[in-house]
């Protein structure tokens, strides 16, 4: 069976690695990116199965990611859980009212992390028919 | 496969594995033999009773040419090109191979053969278990000369009985052995012969012992008994992956969490605090470097529930002599930083601005957060080594805590270009507005970029937006 893949957008070089080499333990596919614009570049190329969002990102923050992400017919499936070093209630509203599908508060427990993951990933082939594959995927296919 | 298809099928128990390939090679059935014991599945195609293909499943199939480069056998530029046209395809790879002309006909077939054998030779040993015989053919990549069954039994069987012979033994096909960290003979001088050196090349952390006999062509139980050798020699060690699991979820937190702490304490409102912010962060993060070893240093694990003055004296004989010089010969301000109870006690620092103020204040901190940004390292580099050594998770957490320490660095070096700047405008005395009091800039959060010290880096401000 394909591995699932999903896309971690965070500025930390360091977040980014934990969360790529915790998920790929699972063996989950990890792409990464660090800015707001890289992100929905990636979200548009490899159509993941599950987006980890930053919320405080250069260029575009996640909120506004999020949004855009949830008004695109083909992209709007995709679960979409926040990460954030905000655990106000406000935050967490506004992450919600965005469209995110869960929020976690940094700093995240890896088994949590782990498990939230694995939660929104349970039937993700089902939601991805093949003539949502991303552009990548499918270049890839043809080669 | 459908149901109508199966001619046969049972219990292990009933009618062992060398029991139906015999009646199948006698009847020269073609099919495929289905074989499932726990998660593990084989799948052996036969033709007019000879094996022409065979899939093992639930076992992690091993990368055949990164391990032919391991022992030399195959040059890692070849091996490139080979793996951008087969992929993780084993079969096609050792085709191409052969298309090449990098490895005979001959030894391909060797190879395919030897694979057979030792799966066979492996379920052979399976007590519990379900077969089934289909008469479909289910198509398999194949390369292989067909099989006679009765003389891949008979090696099977052999190299099973051998594995037997072993008696008690902890290590199993799956086990993972890496080279020890710290090996200070010269290997040479142990006059180990070529198999010995071989799979001590191949014990890279990765490969299962399963592998290592596929690629040398050496029954498993041979391997088993080069392995006991190489460890009474300690030359590696067996790698306990759900513990390495454990290891870097534990890690992995601790980075997090001080991770977290740092970009929260990016929004301080004036260079001291945010000296004062890092030594915090620093220290904070040595402590829990040090509590986690308590935890899973090497000569600690084990030992079931050791007394908490055990742990403290280990800590201490293993990093406070570090601490110490590089307290006498660096960073003198780390004498007043104890190093009790097998943690930092930084109070000292952490109250120094009841005793000073001002720009020697600053000084202070700023040579407390170079020291311990520096015994950080330390801590974390002996940690890793004594607890992963040259583990695939261990070089994945010191790829993290590289990321970390870059982003540790990067608030050092704004400091360091703000200080540069303010000395020398201070230098030039070109600047305009009163000098800030005892090295305190005003107004922290709104010194011009490109003027007066751009302290905070493009990425800090962002932040704080």
């Amino acid at each position: 069976m394909a591995e699932p893949t999903v896309l971690v957008v965070d500025d930390s070089p360091t977040v980014r690695k934990i969360v790529q080499m915790t998920l790929q333990r699972e063996h989950i596919r990890v792409i990464t990116a660090g800015d707001g614009l890289s992100a929905l570049t990636s979200v548009a190329d490899e159509m993941p199965a599950l987006i980890l969002l930053d919320i405080q990102l250069p260029r575009m923050d996640g909120y506004h990611i999020c949004q855009i992400i949830r008004k695109n017919l083909q992209f709007r499936q995709i679960p979409i859980i926040m990460l954030s070093g905000k655990d106000g209630l406000f935050d967490k509203m506004r992450g919600r009212l965005a469209g995110s599908t869960e929020y976690l508060t940094k700093p995240f427990d890896s088994a949590e992390l782990v498990r939230t993951v694995k939660k929104h990933l349970v039937n993700w082939q089902e939601r991805m028919p093949p003539q949502h594959e991303g552009i990548r995927t499918r270049l890839r296919r043809r080669g | 496969m459908e149901q109508q298809d199966r001619i046969m099928d049972g219990d292990l128990q009933t009618l062992g594995l060398q029991s139906i390939l015999k009646m199948l090679a006698l009847s020269g059935k073609t099919g495929t033999l289905f074989v499932h014991s726990g998660p593990e599945t084989l799948s052996i195609s036969l033709r007019k009773g000879q094996i022409v293909a065979l899939r093992e499943e639930g076992v992690p199939q091993p990368d055949l040419l990164v391990m032919l480069c391991l022992v030399n056998k195959l040059d890692p530029q070849r091996a490139q090109k080979v793996r951008e046209y087969a992929g993780d395809n084993t079969q096609v790879a050792l085709a191409m191979l052969v298309e090449r002309n990098w490895m005979s006909p001959s030894e391909m077939q060797r190879r395919l053969e030897f694979a057979v054998t030792q799966s066979i030779s492996h379920a052979l040993r399976w007590v519990d278990g379900r077969f089934a015989f289909h008469r479909q053919l289910v198509p398999m990549e194949n390369r292989m000369q067909a099989l006679d069954i009765d003389s891949t039994l008979l090696e099977a069987l052999r190299q099973a009985d051998e594995w037997e012979e072993m008696g008690e033994t902890h290590l199993t096909r799956t086990a993972v052995a890496r080279w020890l960290p710290e090996i200070h003979n010269d290997v040479r001088s142990l006059g180990l012969g070529q198999e010995y050196i071989e799979v001590l090349c191949l014990s890279n952390g990765e490969i299962p012992l399963q592998a290592i006999a596929l690629v040398l062509m050496t029954p498993e139980a041979r391997v088993a008994r080069i392995m006991t050798r190489l460890l009474e020699l300690r030359l590696i060690e067996i790698v306990d992956t759900a513990l390495e699991n454990e290891v870097q979820q534990d890690l992995s937190n601790l980075i997090i969490k001080c991770q977290t702490i740092l970009t929260r304490k990016q929004q301080s409102s004036n260079p001291e605090q945010h000296l004062l912010g890092l030594v915090t962060i620093l220290s904070d993060c040595i402590n829990g470097l040090l509590a986690h070893h308590s935890r899973y240093a090497k000569s600690l694990r084990g030992r079931g529930q050791i007394p908490y003055p055990d742990v403290i004296r280990y800590l201490e004989r293993r990093f406070s002599n570090q601490f110490q010089l590089l307290s006498q010969q660096q960073y003198p301000i780390l004498e007043t930083i104890e190093f009790t109870n097998g943690r930092l006690d930084c109070t000292s620092i952490l109250t120094l601005d009841k005793l000073v103020k001002g720009e020697r204040l600053e000084e202070f901190y700023w040579e407390a957060v170079l020291g311990l940004a520096a015994f950080l390292r330390m801590v974390f580099a002996e940690l890793l080594r004594d607890e992963m050594g040259n583990s695939h998770t261990g070089r994945n957490l010191n790829f993290a805590w590289k990321a970390f320490l870059t982003e540790i660095d990067q608030e050092i070096h704004q400091y360091q270009i703000y200080r540069a700047q303010r000395s020398a405008q201070l230098t030039r005395g070109r600047d305009a507005a009163q000098p800030a009091p005892m090295g305190i800039i005003q107004d922290w959060n709104h010194v011009p970029d490109n003027e007066g010290g751009p302290y905070r880096s493009p990425e800090s401000r962002r932040r704080l937006n």
